[in-house]
């Protein structure tokens, strides 16, 4: 045995640090997940004027509302799991897997943090670093499409047909936007990984001004929101559900089946803050926080120790995860929803021509500065 | 005919057709809300109901909490006629007649439920009482239970004056009053 460990250490050793990084990462999203449910409900709450949920208790204990998610997952699970008569049940029982599974895969490509050496042994904050890592997110999120339309789809109903139609419809139109507005990034950074797009954030522009993506492309940010708010199916792009009207492709669903759909939906909000603050808000990196310490403008050095810098890191990618989440709840609670018209126009008439100039621009704002 | 409304709607401007500054001012409204609420929740108008309650402007104009009123001998007023259980929408009175055993006039409720998980506040059995003994005056407002059995209000629950109202002396009904001041 142990000349089976001393010859495979490599690879048991990323084994066991893809595990525990897995682990980590995975259950901090889940946990975040719970958390945004009530952050939804408590949001929309203090717009409203409102105080939201605070009456469940444990022991008498409320602590302001904290425990109804866990509320919430109990009676998801105790609740009647009812299936169709009429269903294709095949499809039925597949559907919720494909809404999530493609969400939580494309966490596997988020840098959480720079990297860690732990005696000697350097452990990447980033579970797969693909280098077409972009590629992949759009490739996923598309994937993401199927649990929508099976499960709309397989329920035989056909207002919850009617919502995968148009879910679908929505999805695969502002799919090309996405893609289109990440072209530009692509080519200032010169790479399809999100770990290296990150890495060329860390730059400065003249000097002083961090080399985020909201800097260089502050026209694709708006566009690349605009759709991931689209691809995510929220408000004001929430025609799928319709919630005043159709209900949404998965309205035959109850049960745990019904909290699959809407934790993918929760799952898809971290995964867009995430991304746009990867892409555009310099993932984990602190403004002229660099391996060794700060190094500011004016030449001044401020050591940090490595730990310290990685935690610093972690937590400024958090803090950029969890701003983003809030201004996509608020952005929820502010803008009346579009006609499916209205959407579909302004997906195919303004979003994509915007995109496509955007590169036109990029290309010859970087031809003209000689970067090619 | 149809009669056809023209709205004059107002074209949008440039600005308005960007749509992004129109969505930053209505960001603007619903974060003041948000930060204002954040960091002052007492300011909010909600009520924490059934921990906390405000009182009531008066007790005219709405309906609250039954009640049943009593005479000066401490007998209900209530007779037992069973007119309130016929004209409740709801089915949520139930009432059982006894008999005094002194007066062939008059009965008495031996039983009067109110389920007040089942009741709409109506007003039907106070329009429908000859006898004007049950009354919705109370300004409490029922709800807020943890059980359904909380909501279940009985004879002694509901048997009250209300504080300096003056109990009426006999029965209401002039005949019954007759008879027994007869016996007397």
């Amino acid at each position: 045995m142990p000349v089976f460990f001393e010859a495979n250490k490599d690879m048991l050793i990323f084994t066991g640090a893809a595990a525990v990084k897995i682990l980590v990462f995975l259950n901090a999203i889940m946990g975040f997940t719970a958390l945004l449910t009530l952050a939804e409900r408590k949001v929309s709450a203090l717009i409203q004027d409102r105080i939201g949920p605070n009456r469940a208790s444990v022991f008498g204990l409320t602590l302001n509302g904290l425990f109804h998610p866990v509320a919430d997952g109990i009676k998801m699970v105790f609740k009647e799991d009812f299936t169709p008569g009429r269903a294709e049940k095949l499809l039925f029982t597949l559907a919720p897997f494909f809404a999530l599974v493609p969400v939580l895969a494309l966490f596997a490509l988020i840098p959480f943090g720079d990297y860690i050496m732990i005696s000697g042994y350097r452990l990447d904050l980033q579970i797969a670093d693909l280098p077409l890592g972009l590629f992949f997110v759009l490739a996923l999120s598309g994937l993401a499409i199927y649990g929508v339309f099976l499960g709309g789809w397989a329920s035989k109903n056909n207002f919850a047909l009617l919502g995968a139609m148009r879910g679908a419809a929505q999805m695969v139109s502002y799919e090309v936007v996405l893609g289109l507005t990440l072209v530009g990034l692509m080519m200032i950074y010169g790479s399809a990984g999100l770990q290296d797009m990150v890495r060329a954030q860390g730059k400065l522009l003249f000097g002083f001004i961090p080399a985020w993506g909201v800097v260089c492309q502050p026209f694709a940010f708006i566009l690349f929101l605009t759709a991931a708010i689209a691809e995510n199916k929220r408000t004001p792009f929430d025609l799928v559900e319709g919630e005043s009207e159709i209900i949404g492709y998965f309205m035959e669903y109850s049960s745990m089946r019904f909290a699959a759909f809407m934790f993918a939906e929760f799952l898809e909000i971290i995964l867009v803050s995430m991304l746009a603050a990867t892409l555009f808000f310099g993932g984990w990196q602190v403004p002229y926080l660099h391996e060794t310490g700060f190094i500011f403008p004016g030449g001044a050095l401020l050591p940090v120790n490595h730990y310290l810098v990685a935690a610093l890191q972690t937590g400024a990618f958090a803090a950029k995860t969890v701003a983003f989440s809030w201004f996509l709840l608020v952005v929820r609670w502010t803008l009346p929803r579009f006609r499916f018209d209205q959407m579909m126009g302004l997906c195919w008439k303004t979003l994509l021509p915007l995109a496509l100039l955007n590169i036109l621009m990029t290309g010859a704002v970087m031809l003209a500065l000689g970067k090619i | 005919m149809i009669s056809v409304k023209k709205v004059d709607n107002k074209p949008l401007n440039l600005l308005e057709r960007i749509y992004l500054y129109e969505i930053a001012r209505g960001l603007s409204v619903t974060m003041r809300h948000f930060f204002k609420n954040l960091f002052n929740p007492a300011g909010m108008p909600t009520v924490q109901y059934p921990e906390q309650t405000i009182p009531l402007a008066g007790n005219a104009r709405f309906r609250t909490r039954h009640r049943l009123k009593i005479r000066a001998d401490g007998s209900p007023k209530c007779v037992a006629c069973f007119m309130c259980q016929t004209a409740c929408p709801a089915y949520c009175i139930k009432i059982e007649a006894a008999e005094y055993p002194s007066n062939n006039v008059e009965k008495y409720p031996a039983v009067f439920n109110i389920d007040l998980s089942r009741c709409v506040m109506c007003g039907m059995c106070v329009e429908a009482c000859p006898e004007d003994a049950i009354a919705m005056d109370t300004a409490e407002i029922p709800g807020g239970a943890a059980a359904r059995a909380e909501l279940m209000m009985t004879r002694e629950t509901l048997l009250r004056n209300l504080p300096g109202e003056k109990p009426t002396l006999g029965a209401s009904n002039r005949l019954a009053n007759e008879y027994l001041g007869g016996k007397e």
